[in-house]
């Protein structure tokens, strides 16, 4: 209340005082505990900083993702058994499939980010099957195809749904829909 | 189990092979989507063999109200209703996940006040929650006392929600830095006195249904889950600690103020049905318990006592205003009060707040296991993607599985162990 000038703009402000623990990190996105331990491994990655809740991102090419996964599930130091969801990105020039994986036993989470080449992905399900749901879902909402998955079909749109609707370019102009007759 | 293991008949008929004999060809039932007992819009294409379940395909989709597209079309703030819809049994983790992911984007702080009344809300509504799977699982079960029970004990805690929140089922009430308002004067003794009246009630419901043969007998050894199926398909919460695993977020990531609270992680032996119903009974006397010490350490105590300090302080504001018109000069500054339960400065417009170009993934422990929220803003005043990770979703994706070689009776009983809610799957 003291300082009123405060309250109109204070969001942009705010976001100064968040990353002192981000920025020595940011600076040049420089690899943090798990990115070290990959290269010395001799799998590259692409280290995107922390995100907002400190959980390290890494960025892989396609074609290394499943040594980098299979790494960090069989790693005694990672342990990174549990994977928490897959989620489908759009950033409108290409797609995202992110993956954000648990350690049950060291607590830690890592997040791995997978750039789609023309909307093809490496399925993770040979390294942690629970991510069959996930990728389906992925698939339904954005057309990210999972090559070596399995069972790759619709999940939550009806199976004769037309487009992928998450995406950003999404238009629901399937004529069959009642509402689009008009 | 096996599918022969259940087959297998007690008496032996010399020189006939029962099991060869009473092999009939395969039986697809469809099950659902409108199945009274599936607590929700599900379906699951079923293939038997008798009375043995052989396959089993789960058909997930018919709730799905694309929650994920609708965040990207409105701005962070007016998304916040629909969030209650995403889980309504326990929409609280819901609001939790979705505004610790704002505010970790932008760095927000909040008050200790604030947790703290988070965290008794989210544990009331953890056991509101429970209470509701006690009822309907028993009544799977073909018990329907405990049904009509439950409710009336959720009935309590809705009344303690209406209190502040307005609403029994649809809170909105947290907000990006805070609250919507602070508790209503005497709303911590109202949570006490149902802190104190609450454990015989579950004592009670104990008595009858723990020790009861028949629940024994349609429970015990059924449905196991270790924790490598656990791994397999992303099973959490009171699941994957009947299994043994003591995985809970609020003991190994502390969140909101668990870090400082005294509880135990109830966990199991065997992984079977009934282990679950048990670990989820003790849970509830472990939110009681968490629920007992927010109270008594709630920073600034009730309302009413927070109320005559805010009192107080603009009284000495005011007189120093006063003092300074007489003589001219600056107010003197007032000692504010303590910032771990009053929040100061920084007020925002919510219609119109938009966090900076971020991105987080928040993770809840729900009554149902791990809730994620996974939030990608890029600056504008709509977010870039909002995702939800369920733990319906997982949990439900371990269903068919589980159910391979079970009778067809104990779908039930197994689907209904695991806490599946709908529209936390679909969305």
């Amino acid at each position: 209340m003291s300082e009123p000038t405060n309250e109109n703009a204070p969001e942009n402000k705010e976001p100064a005082p968040n990353p002192p623990q981000e920025t020595p990190e940011e600076k040049g996105p420089e690899p943090g505990e798990f990115g070290k331990l990959l290269a010395e491994n001799g799998l590259t990655v692409d280290p995107l900083g922390p995100d907002a809740v400190g959980v390290e991102m890494i960025g892989v090419a396609p074609d290394k993702v499943l040594d980098v996964a299979k790494f960090l599930r069989d790693s005694q130091i990672t342990k990174m058994d549990f994977l928490m969801s897959v989620s489908g990105v759009d950033h409108k020039e290409y797609r995202e499939s992110v993956y954000h994986v648990y350690s049950v036993d060291t607590h830690k989470s890592i997040c791995i980010k997978v750039k789609a080449d023309n909307d093809h992905v490496p399925s993770l399900m040979p390294v942690w099957p629970a991510a069959d749901w996930h990728e389906r879902e992925a698939f339904d909402l954005f057309g990210i195809i999972y090559d070596g998955h399995p069972d790759l079909r619709r999940l939550l749109m009806p199976v004769d749904w037309i487009g992928y609707p998450l995406r950003k370019d999404y238009k629901q102009d399937d004529p069959r829909l009642v509402w689009n007759e008009r | 189990m096996t599918a022969t293991d259940v087959t297998t008949p007690q008496i032996q008929i010399p020189g006939v092979s029962v099991e060869q004999d009473t092999d009939t060809e395969d039986l697809v039932v469809n099950i659902g989507p409108q199945h009274p007992s599936t607590h929700g819009v599900l379906r699951l294409i079923t293939t038997l063999n008798g009375e043995v379940v052989k396959e089993m395909e789960a058909v997930i989709g018919y709730l799905h109200r694309s929650k994920e597209k609708m965040a990207e079309g409105v701005s962070y703030f007016q998304y916040q209703p629909t969030i209650d819809r995403v889980e309504y049994l326990s929409s609280f983790y819901d609001h939790y996940a979705y505004v610790t992911a704002v505010e970790k984007i932008a760095g927000l702080k909040v008050p200790k006040r604030v947790e703290y009344i988070r965290m008794i809300t989210m544990e009331l509504n953890r056991i509101t929650s429970h209470l509701l799977w006690f009822g309907t699982f028993l009544l799977d079960l073909g018990a329907t006392s405990p049904f009509f029970y439950a409710f009336r004990d959720r009935e309590e805690i809705f009344k303690i929600f209406e209190d502040i929140t307005g609403a029994r089922m649809m809170y909105n009430y947290y907000r990006f830095g805070g609250l919507n308002n602070d508790i209503t004067p005497g709303w911590l003794d109202k949570v006490r006195y149902f802190c104190d009246w609450f454990p015989d009630r579950l004592d009670e419901y104990e008595a009858i249904v723990n020790k009861n043969p028949i629940v024994m007998d349609r429970t015990i050894g059924l449905g196991l889950i270790d924790r490598e199926l656990c791994m397999k398909y992303g099973v959490t919460g009171p699941n994957i600690r009947a299994a043994g695993v003591p995985m809970d977020l609020r003991k190994t990531n502390p969140y909101c103020c668990y870090d400082e609270i005294e509880f135990d992680v109830p966990v199991g032996e065997r992984g079977d049905v009934y282990d679950r119903y048990i670990v989820r009974m003790k849970e509830m006397r472990e939110s009681l318990r968490i629920i007992r010490q927010a109270i008594d350490k709630i920073p600034g105590g009730d309302a009413a006592e927070v109320e005559k300090l805010r009192q107080a302080v603009a009284a000495k504001e005011e007189a120093a205003k006063a003092k300074a018109k007489e003589t001219g000069e600056k107010p003197e500054p007032v000692p504010p009060i303590n910032p771990d339960f009053e929040f100061k400065g920084q007020k925002i417009n919510l219609m119109t707040y938009k966090p900076p170009a971020g991105e987080a993934y928040t993770t809840v422990e729900s009554p149902r296991g791990l809730l994620g929220c996974y939030m990608i803003s890029d600056g504008t005043p709509k977010a870039a993607r909002v995702k939800w990770r369920g733990a319906s979703f997982s949990n439900l994706a371990a269903l068919p599985e589980l159910m391979i070689g079970q009778l067809y009776p104990d779908l039930m009983a197994i689907f209904g162990s695991l806490d599946v809610i709908m529209p936390e799957v679909d969305r």
